[in-house]
């Protein structure tokens, strides 16, 4: 495996790098940006942007309903003690019950989406500088060993500033 | 290293954790001793019998219950103004969300102690965990405590959340810039982040989402705390106005203890540049606004009360306004309305000290209120005959002053480990943003060139 | 049909002699708080004598009303146990499980008879006290509440032994402690669900009233009493 990035200070920088690798013909699957603070207002920051996870949230919260649901009137009928004049199933106070763990479901379901689609945790990969956190930002390109980076090298040095580095590994 | 923007505010941020003054060992050691003192009047009470405590027939809850109610109260602060803010996307919350989620995690913690201490038994508390028993007998799902098992572990979970997903981007950054056992330890916390875009992006989206989700479950959580009163009858307990009236207390009490932490803060570590006059007089608008309505939900409880004239009722409204309990129900009014009222009000008065002493004051007043909604109603029920009254003993105050020593000890090890103020999103706050409008400048001018 | 336990206390018939408290402690194994600790509100009486006084002295009129756990039907104290502790039974007693409860205390607070009472300590019992205790009846420990259970250990061996004769359940075989004490005949127990029972007759006595009625609670011990009780003195 071996990999190309480059290091600039200020975002107009990348998003020119990014422009110019796609001219290159990286596709943005390829494309690489890290950096220490998201950049809404640039059009790369925007690449990777998904709207389904609202919906594994309302996924999830229907999960915690249902679950809530048999949870509450299952054990309410499999032993049916009596209390205070109510019935067996008493539809007011499970809805309370019902509503934390739709909460619940909804809260664990988005958690766990962002686990899995932000790959963590994992161990830190090759592909990275410690100079991210010190402000610059970080834009590479990732391919199986073998493959040629010529173009990806000369699409980032033609912005004109930033640092070009190369990891062969 | 500091070629580049914004790092001033890193290494700011990053260094009361690479830096230990003589203080930070003395107020652990100080802290961590009331706290075992409050370990050991448990063990006391364990060993001799919840009778130690004042407790007695008919007032079977006391100042157990009461701190119960506080701190969850407390715990209102954070989460639930953090993320109001975050939909709203106020600017001014990037360096307060942080220090208030903390609040939230720390005080929901301190607070589900309490219904365990209360217990007759508390070594059988998970009795109420939803499982079978050996006899494939579930928890009763009509009690509301119950009810308070599910909500506070709801709240718990999700605020939990809420404050440690921001944290995973600032554990990568102390990881670039520290060595050794540090390196590795924020490493394994960071949990393999690189800020790419999509990570960003899946963060900001969950924020997001959770940041909807909490808001109900913290309105539900301190409804159903309240609910532990109002579905029993018992006089001036058995009121429709306390889910309401009781968040409006919590969120109150949590803005004060809030301002009260943000103050602290500011102070020993050194953080003036980050929270500034601004922030503390935009809560202390939130807290005039709690104190006007906290004041209004009283008015309504008293009057229907007063106006229904119902005996059993009434005898605890004469206990509270003028019998037994008038002090400390004087002591409230005065604490959670006329001081807040009359000095926030003003904005020559709504200075840092003035704002923290209020802060204090409705501390006070909002664990009075917790006490004079618990314990008139049990000292005089229906039956005149078995009326009674409570004076808390040793092991109650000692416990009870160990949580707040417990409270300042867990705050004061979170922001030796962990940035206080979220960096990343301090970042985000720094970048280019539209104009403000002329009035709004010229307001957050003013305050600026207030600062001390 | 199954049996549904009620009882009746004649007020006009009470003498206040409080000899039901005293076999209701003895019968039921009650510990005493001494002293110290009854004035701190530890004293337990699953039933006690509730002293009125109306009128100024010398002129005064005094009341007594034995209060025990009412057994309601829509008892508040049943749903708030987050451990079905307390319940309510196919004979409609309501239900103290012992081994169940952890000790919220929140049953205590609900009822409004204020008849549930809490083991603040683990009971003890001088010496040679504790050869009387009652087999029959478990000893409870630290953190558990406890209440009025109509005497169902009595209930229990009043119905084994009909069986055991081969004969019907008669009104009048099963007594509890305070009823069979009361040397005034001013406590009557029985069925409920049997309309010729003594119990049930006098629960539809136009003298009857149930105690803090307007709660909603259901009571199933009905308090006979004059009804003119506070009508001027025409004498």
């Amino acid at each position: 495996m071996n990999a190309v990035y480059a290091l600039y200070d200020n975002p107009a920088a990348v998003q020119r790098a990014v422009d110019g690798l796609r001219a290159a013909g990286v596709t943005d699957a390829d494309i690489q940006v890290m950096s220490s603070e998201p950049f809404e207002e640039y059009e790369f920051g925007h690449k990777d942007s998904a709207s389904w996870i609202h919906w594994i949230a309302g996924v999830g919260g229907i999960v915690g309903l249902a679950s809530a649901y048999f949870l509450t009137t299952v054990t309410q009928q499999s032993w049916p003690l009596r209390t205070s004049g109510m019935p067996i199933v008493a539809p007011w106070p499970n809805l309370i019950v019902m509503f934390e763990l739709t909460m619940l479901g909804a809260i664990l379901a988005t958690v766990l989406t962002l686990f899995v689609s932000a790959k963590l945790p994992r161990r830190l990969p090759p592909l990275y500088d410690t100079d991210v956190s010190n402000g610059y930002i970080l834009v590479g390109v990732q391919r199986p060993s073998g493959q040629p980076l010529v173009d990806v090298t000369a699409a980032l040095e033609a912005v004109g500033e930033g640092r070009v580095k190369q990891i062969d590994r | 290293m500091n070629r580049t923007r914004n790092n001033p505010l890193a290494d700011d941020l990053v260094r009361p954790l690479l830096h230990t003054s003589v203080w930070f060992y003395g107020a652990v050691l100080v802290l961590a001793s009331i706290v075992a003192c409050g370990a050991a009047a448990w063990g006391y009470q364990l060993w001799y019998g919840m009778g130690v405590a004042g407790v007695n027939w008919p007032v079977f809850w006391g100042f157990y219950e009461t701190n119960f109610v506080f701190w969850i109260g407390i715990s209102h602060a954070g989460t639930l103004i953090s993320a109001i803010l975050r939909l709203v996307n106020a600017r001014w919350r990037r360096p307060v969300t942080r220090c208030a989620e903390v609040i939230t995690a720390f005080a929901l913690m301190i607070g589900a102690i309490f219904p365990i201490i209360h217990l007759g038994k508390p070594w059988l508390f998970f009795w109420v965990a939803p499982y079978p028993s050996a006899r494939e007998l579930w928890p009763n799902f009509r009690s509301p405590l119950v009810w308070d098992f599910f909500a506070i572990n709801t709240y718990l979970i999700g605020s939990l959340l809420f404050l440690i997903l921001p944290m995973i981007p600032d554990f990568a950054l102390i990881r670039d810039r520290t060595t050794g056992l540090r390196q590795r330890i924020y490493g394994t916390l960071a949990l393999g982040w690189q800020g790419t875009t999509t990570q960003w992006h899946r963060l900001e989206a969950a924020m997001q989402i959770m940041a909807v989700a909490i808001i109900p479950v913290a309105v539900s959580v301190h409804t159903i705390v309240s609910f532990d009163f109002s579905m029993a009858h018992v006089p001036m307990w058995h009121s429709t106005i306390f889910g309401p009236y009781f968040v409006a207390g919590a969120i109150f009490s949590g803005i004060a203890a809030l301002i009260i932490a943000m103050a602290a803060l500011r102070r020993m570590l050194n953080l003036h540049a980050y929270l500034h006059p601004l922030h503390f007089d935009n809560l202390a608008k939130l807290l005039l606004l709690m104190s006007l309505l906290w004041g209004y939900f009283v008015f309504s409880e008293r009057l229907t009360v007063w106006y229904g004239n119902q005996p059993s009722e009434m005898a605890v409204f004469w206990a509270t306004q003028r019998g037994a309990f008038a002090p400390f129900y004087w002591t409230m009014v005065f604490c959670n309305f006329i001081v807040p009222v009359s000095v926030l009000s003003f904005r020559r008065l709504r200075t840092l000290p003035g704002i923290v002493l209020v802060s204090c004051g409705v501390l006070v007043g909002m664990w009075f209120e917790r006490f004079l909604i618990i314990v008139p109603g049990l000292s005089t029920k229906q039956l005149p005959y078995s009326w009674g009254t409570y004076t808390p003993q040793p092991p109650e105050i000692v416990i009870m002053v160990a949580t707040f020593a417990a409270m300042a000890l867990l705050y004061t090890l979170f922001s030796k480990f962990v940035p206080i103020i979220s960096i990343w999103e301090m970042k985000v706050g720094n970048q280019p943003h539209p104009p403000l409008p002329a009035d709004e400048a010229e307001e957050q001018q003013s305050l600026w060139r207030a600062r001390p | 049909m199954a049996h549904r336990w009620g009882m009746v206390v004649d007020l006009d018939k009470c003498t206040g002699c409080e000899a039901c408290v005293t076999a209701c402690h003895a019968e039921n194994n009650i510990p005493t708080a001494g002293a110290v600790e009854a004035g701190r509100g530890r004293a337990m009486h699953w039933l006690r004598v509730e002293r009125y006084w109306e009128g100024d002295f010398p002129d005064v009129k005094v009341k007594f009303k034995p209060v025990m756990c009412q057994h309601c039907d829509n008892a508040p104290c049943e749903a708030v146990c987050p451990t079905y502790a307390s319940h309510q039974t196919d004979e409609g007693l309501n239900a103290q499980v012992y081994n169940r409860c952890i000790g919220t205390r929140y049953c205590a607070n609900a009822c409004s008879y204020n008849v549930r009472f809490f083991n603040f300590f683990n009971p003890q019992w001088e010496k040679p006290l504790h050869l009387q205790l009652n087999p029959d009846v478990s000893v409870r420990e630290v953190g558990v509440m406890e209440k009025c259970t109509f005497c169902v250990q009595r209930i229990k061996s009043g119905k084994t032994a009909a069986k055991a004769d081969g004969r019907e359940l008669q009104d009048g075989d099963i007594q509890p402690a305070c009823v069979q004490s009361c040397p005034a005949g001013a406590i009557i127990f029985g069925d409920l669900n049997d309309p010729e029972s003594r119990a049930a007759r006098l629960t539809h006595s136009p003298r009857g009233t149930k105690l803090l009625e307007d709660e909603g609670t259901e009571p199933k011990v009905t308090y006979l009493q004059r009804q003119s009780w506070n009508e001027p003195d025409t004498q």
